[in-house]
């Protein structure tokens, strides 16, 4: 358990600010000034938003427009820890040489199913933990006709939140460790009583990729998907041949739950994880391979679409998504 | 002459054939581990150095002479010097010369006319010979080998129209033969690579050093040029401990080491983790060079971040490299 450092939200090493905002007033007293400040301080100043924000913030930046970087928004939100991994090697990046990273970040909320909208909220608890330190500044501007859900999350995630000028300490914050716990103690929902399962007791893996290769193949898995899934398998797998306990249930199925269809590939354990195992949640910092284990799990988090794990005392659980073509018949295999 | 003889003694399993990149180039050539080689393969071998002549040709050579098979070398190279016979061998050389079974030739006595010029007729007449007395003598197969390098660079260079016309008669009887098998050694730098690979054309079988593991899972061979392991099939945990200390045996050298990953299926994220554990543990930093990645293999290894994996780089494409096996 990680708890949170007195004062960090006070902190000039990182900053992570909500600004919820009610018309386009609000929305420019508290961007502008955040990316003028980084523009005179010679930061990276990066604005990801709609090609809409895009035009009205050069208008209002002026001559300090071209000291902006506006990214595709669509490629620079593709995949929640994905995009955590690019922003913490940014802004090691830009503290390497001598400057700070600016985001002025707005995830898409309204077209994502209700588990990316999840994935995405708690990446914004963890980016409290990846960016501790490096000096780099986060704003993430919530409308406030989002739903109440989006922004009441808003308040738990973020240390302060801006009124104006001004950032405040934000009462509502959660301890990102907390945060997640509890994200992770809702239940998942059951398996479907046709998911392919199979018991694994050999240790020599090869024969579980022909496996669920042959079983994901009848499936509209991308190819492009199948490496991952049996890169991310193994893994698990191989976690719990190593610290789990018999019996080791791979289950497999296709589902469209979340909202999107997905491929679904399940193991679970009988055995209990350690606390302190970080679950892959955190990236590891740029040059640090120490940790092998961590570097596992957090690159299978990479290699899928989500990654929901479940510990209890009726053993442990990881379920592996891949997002399946949108309009792929999920009732294959 | 007895080329097609039924053989006596036990017969040799069947044989395994392997296709690779430069074997679906050129369909009638097979790569075969010079243990695998069978009689009937006129097989090819093109060195880059000492080192991968002899961990070939010692083999042969060895393996040929425990087995009680019958060994020609035509050389000039005194026997003791030969791959596979030296010091530390445990081979008793004139043992074997005495019962026959190990016969050193001369170029003079094997190949050459009265002016000392190359003659592909007297080497294809003293193939033939030695074969037939192996067969009167009751070896069940005849290992033969030489090196060409002689012949196609130095003071008695040949014409090479005259050597690949030799070239062609010596398949011609070994490929039917259910006794004979040879193996044809070059010096790769000793010609140019067209003339290399004019030479090649006119084998079945390119051989290569047996692979340091292969449990039918994953198989490592060491590669000469460049320096380094071809790594085939999966590798995952089950597996790390060996891969590890076959590259361990090869990470102590100087100058960059290439893994060739074109026939690698599988990598696991551990894998991946040692791989750039030992990249950091090269002498002089140089990095571990990854060649020929299977677009799901770099796919991965992308989607992780090369920048996780210090050390190793993305080396050649997919597809025939210049000096892939068997041409400089």
């Amino acid at each position: 358990m990680i708890t949170r450092p007195a004062g960090s939200a006070q902190s000039d090493s990182f900053t992570h600010r909500v600004l919820p905002y009610d018309g386009m007033d609000q929305y420019l007293d508290g961007v502008l000034p955040f990316l003028l400040d980084g523009v005179d301080a010679g930061d990276r100043v990066v604005a990801v938003c709609g090609t809409g924000r895009e035009t009205l913030l050069r208008d209002a930046l002026g001559p300090a427009a071209p000291n902006v970087e506006f990214p595709d928004p669509a490629t620079w939100y593709a995949h929640p820890p994905r995009t955590l991994a690019d922003c913490l090697h940014d802004a090691a990046d830009a503290a390497r040489s001598g400057y700070r990273l600016r985001v002025l970040g707005e995830p898409v909320w309204a077209t994502r199913s209700p588990i990316e909208v999840a994935e995405w909220q708690r990446t914004e608890a963890v980016t409290n933990l990846a960016l501790r330190g490096t000096g780099a500044s986060i704003m993430c501007p919530y409308a406030a006709a989002l739903p109440a859900g989006v922004v009441a999350a808003a308040r738990r995630t973020h240390p302060e939140t801006v009124h104006g000028a001004r950032a405040v300490t934000n009462p509502g914050f959660m301890d990102p460790w907390a945060y997640c716990e509890r994200h992770d103690g809702e239940p998942l929902p059951e398996p479907p009583p046709d998911a392919d399962t199979f018991k694994i007791d050999l240790p020599d893996l090869y024969w579980l990729r022909a496996y669920v290769g042959e079983y994901a193949r009848r499936t509209p898995l991308p190819e492009e998907d199948l490496q991952r899934l049996l890169v991310a398998v193994t893994e698990i797998v191989t976690n719990a041949l190593r610290h789990g306990e018999p019996p080791i249930v791979l289950r497999m199925w296709t589902d469209a739950s979340g909202g999107v269809p997905a491929f679904v590939c399940e193991v679970g354990d009988a055995g209990r994880w350690p606390p302190g195992t970080g679950y892959g949640l955190v990236p590891p910092r740029p040059g640090d391979a120490a940790s092998v284990g961590r570097f596992g799990l957090w690159a299978v988090r990479l290699l899928c679409s989500t990654v929901q794990i479940r510990l209890g005392d009726g053993g442990s659980v990881v379920r592996l998504r891949f997002a399946l073509p949108p309009s792929a018949d999920t009732n294959g295999a | 002459m007895h080329w097609a003889r039924e053989v006596p003694g036990p017969a040799y399993p069947e044989r395994t054939t392997e296709m690779d990149r430069q074997a679906m180039e050129t369909p009638w050539l097979a790569k075969r581990p010079v243990s695998a080689l069978r009689p009937g393969d006129h097989g090819w071998l093109a060195y880059s150095g000492l080192e991968e002549r002899d961990r070939v040709i010692g083999p042969f050579v060895r393996e040929g002479l425990e087995t009680t098979e019958k060994v020609v070398y035509v050389t000039d190279a005194p026997p003791d010097r030969l791959p596979g016979l030296g010091s530390g061998h445990r081979i008793d050389v004139d043992a074997h010369r005495r019962t026959g079974a190990l016969r050193v030739i001369s170029l003079r006595d094997a190949c050459l006319d009265r002016h000392g010029d190359f003659e592909p007729a007297r080497m294809v007449d003293t193939l033939g010979r030695e074969v037939g007395e192996a067969f009167d003598q009751g070896f069940r197969a005849v290992r033969i080998t030489t090196d060409h390098s002689w012949l196609v660079n130095g003071p008695r260079r040949s014409d090479l129209g005259q050597v690949l016309g030799c070239e062609h008669r010596v398949g011609d009887t070994v490929s039917p033969s259910t006794m004979a098998m040879a193996i044809c050694q070059i010096d790769r730098r000793a010609c140019s690579p067209a003339e290399l690979i004019a030479l090649r054309d006119t084998h079945e079988v390119l051989v290569e050093v047996n692979p340091e593991f292969d449990d039918g899972i994953l198989k490592i061979v060491r590669t000469f040029e460049p320096d380094g392991l071809r790594v085939e099939g999966e590798l995952d945990a089950a597996r790390h401990a060996v891969f590890a200390e076959q590259l361990s045996q090869v990470n102590t050298g100087r100058g960059r080491v290439h893994l060739d990953f074109s026939r690698l299926a599988f990598i696991d994220l551990g894998g991946l983790h040692l791989l750039a554990k030992h990249a950091t543990l090269r002498p002089g930093g140089e990095p571990l060079v990854l060649d020929h990645l299977s677009p799901h293999v770099e796919n991965v290894i992308e989607m992780v971040g090369w920048h996780r994996l210090p050390g190793l780089v993305r080396g050649g494409d997919e597809g025939p490299r210049p000096g892939s096996g068997g041409v400089g």
